[in-house]
């Protein structure tokens, strides 16, 4: 897992956890990749990746003063206009928006419990913020043995990150939790419709606008696929 | 010296030849409106008269320079649109298109009858890619036939000026081209997406839900100019190009080849003001070559 930080002020002043940005670059894909924006310090923002092709292959290959076409911060974001405790669960990759999730969370005066999980030590995010951190890993290499959403207690606002299935469990377990999806993304601002996610009530959102961060229950997570890694362009 | 960028597309006269390709611009409102100095004008997402569910996910795959995209012809349906949309494209000073579609000749033909004389909506385009529930689910736009059955019954509901959006997938375009014509098409648009297909080679299945899709972008885009070109040499009435448009030399590419104006789409999603640098980049070029209006810009369109 790296992070990249990249100078974008104007992101870094107004960004919200679980919002995003779309990122284009050369050489690179045709369509921009979003990222959940990280960390915003000043005038710099953070994201995380995993090297899964020729295109953030380029992207970590880059070099100080290298240049990037980030669109953002695009979508909607956690809703932390609550009181009590918040338990953070995120899963793999999903670790991506929770930094600035803890960071808002104690700004409104909830109580932070960040849950990580992965598949094994390895694959943990090394960087752990909250009142209370819980580790879990399938393999028990680190923490809990078992995944994140069964080692997080019970909190009154639950906010959740990671491959599709582990939010399907959270949806199970915490009906009104929110959660931030994983899609293919087209545009990022709303007009392709690339990016539909569908809902219980029948038809469909798009997850960058009225998403990335639904209602656990609105989800019809049985037609929303797994995470697919992106097919690498030449 | 400033050049005059205007365009004459069959009774509609455009402040610029580049307009935004249906289903990439959404109905106008999601984005600001960068630049629109620049925007000669914007065909709408697809619209039915009733409101569909589009397919459902994955909807897009990236492939070699392009994308696929099977949506559906996701849509809230022609109330909706005269509700929240029309009453905001009344206000703009650009044309505001709607790109039509029915399962039958005779909706497209209803859905022109409710949209036309409404404030803010300039003229159609019709997508002929749309299975025929009539004929088994045959395209319109593969049969010249049934291709100009459903441009006469658009024509007979309005006075608007009437674009017909033709697809690729045919054996010869001038054929559908020339139907349409005389059915009445004040304008042809070419071309729409080519049918594509990518497979997951993890799950050994299509990666779009739909199985194939429309793929589009600078993949495609040798393969518009030549179709476009066909159907200039074809017919009459002005063509717009279509297809994998990126840069000002990708669209003076298409008005070279006999188009009359273009349309951006797929660049749209990557470039956010990419109809802007088409626009100025054009202009630029005809600066720098003497010319003092587009209509001065050479073709090359030698008649069957």
């Amino acid at each position: 897992m790296f992070v990249l930080t990249m100078r974008a002020p104007q992101v870094a002043a107004t960004v919200r956890a679980g919002q995003f940005v779309n990122l284009g670059w050369a050489p690179g894909p045709l369509l921009r990749r979003p990222f959940s924006v990280y960390r915003a310090l000043d005038e710099d923002i953070e994201i995380v990746l995993k090297a899964v092709g020729s295109g953030t292959a380029a992207l970590l290959a880059m070099e100080m003063g290298d240049r990037v076409s980030c669109l953002g911060p695009l979508g909607r974001g956690f809703d932390l206009a609550r009181a009590g405790t918040v338990v953070l669960v995120s899963g793999g990759l999903g670790v991506a928006p929770m930094p600035i999730a803890a960071r808002d969370a104690r700004a409104a005066g909830l109580r932070v419990t960040w849950v990580h999980g992965a598949r094994t030590a390895e694959e943990l995010c090394g960087e752990a913020d909250g009142d209370e951190v819980v580790w879990a890993t399938d393999d028990g290499s680190r923490g809990v043995r078992g995944t994140a959403v069964a080692a997080a207690p019970d909190a009154d606002v639950v906010l959740a990150c990671g491959p599709n299935r582990m939010l399907a469990a959270v949806a199970e377990r915490w009906p009104d939790a929110q959660v931030a999806v994983e899609t293919y993304m087209g545009c990022g601002t709303g007009v392709c419709l690339g990016c539909t996610v569908p809902l219980k009530r029948g038809g469909y959102d798009r997850a960058c606008k009225e998403g990335p961060v639904f209602r656990a229950r609105d989800i019809d997570w049985a037609a929303l696929p797994s995470h697919l890694p992106y097919a690498v362009t030449a | 010296m400033t050049v005059d960028m205007s365009a004459q597309i069959g009774g509609l006269r455009l402040r610029g030849p580049v307009l935004a390709a249906s289903g990439t611009f959404g109905y106008g409102t999601e984005v600001p409106l960068l630049e629109r100095r620049a925007l000669g004008g914007i065909v709408s997402k697809g619209i039915f008269l009733r409101p569909r569910e589009g397919t459902p996910p994955p909807r897009i795959v990236e492939t070699p320079s392009g994308m696929l995209n099977a949506i559906g012809l996701q849509g809230p349906g022609v109330e909706a649109l005269l509700r929240e949309y029309t009453p905001k494209w009344a206000e703009w000073d650009f044309p505001v298109l709607v790109n039509i579609n029915g399962e039958t000749a005779a909706e497209y033909g209803e859905l022109a009858a409710r949209l036309d004389g409404v404030p803010g909506v300039a003229g159609f385009e019709i997508n002929i890619s749309c299975p025929n529930v009539e004929q088994g689910g045959l395209y319109f736009g593969n049969d010249p036939h049934a291709a100009a059955a459903v441009t006469e019954s658009v024509r007979k509901r309005t006075n608007l000026p009437v674009w017909v959006k033709l697809t690729p997938m045919v054996g010869d375009i001038g054929v559908i081209a020339r139907a349409v014509e005389s059915a009445g098409a004040d304008a042809l648009c070419a071309i729409n997406t080519f049918v594509g297909m990518s497979i997951d080679l993890n799950a050994y299945k299509p990666r779009l839900s739909f199985r194939t899709g429309g793929l589009s972008g600078p993949a495609i885009r040798p393969l518009a100019v030549h179709l476009a070109h066909q159907t200039a040499r074809a017919v009459r009435i002005p063509v717009i190009g279509v297809g994998g448009i990126r840069r000002a030399d990708d669209a003076l590419e298409f008005l070279v080849a006999g188009c009359s104006a273009v349309q951006v789409g797929t660049a749209t999603f990557v470039n956010p003001r990419a109809i802007a640098e088409v626009h100025d980049g054009i202009a630029a070029h005809l600066h720098a070559k003497g010319f003092s209006s587009l209509a001065e810009l050479p073709r090359y369109l030698p008649r069957d």
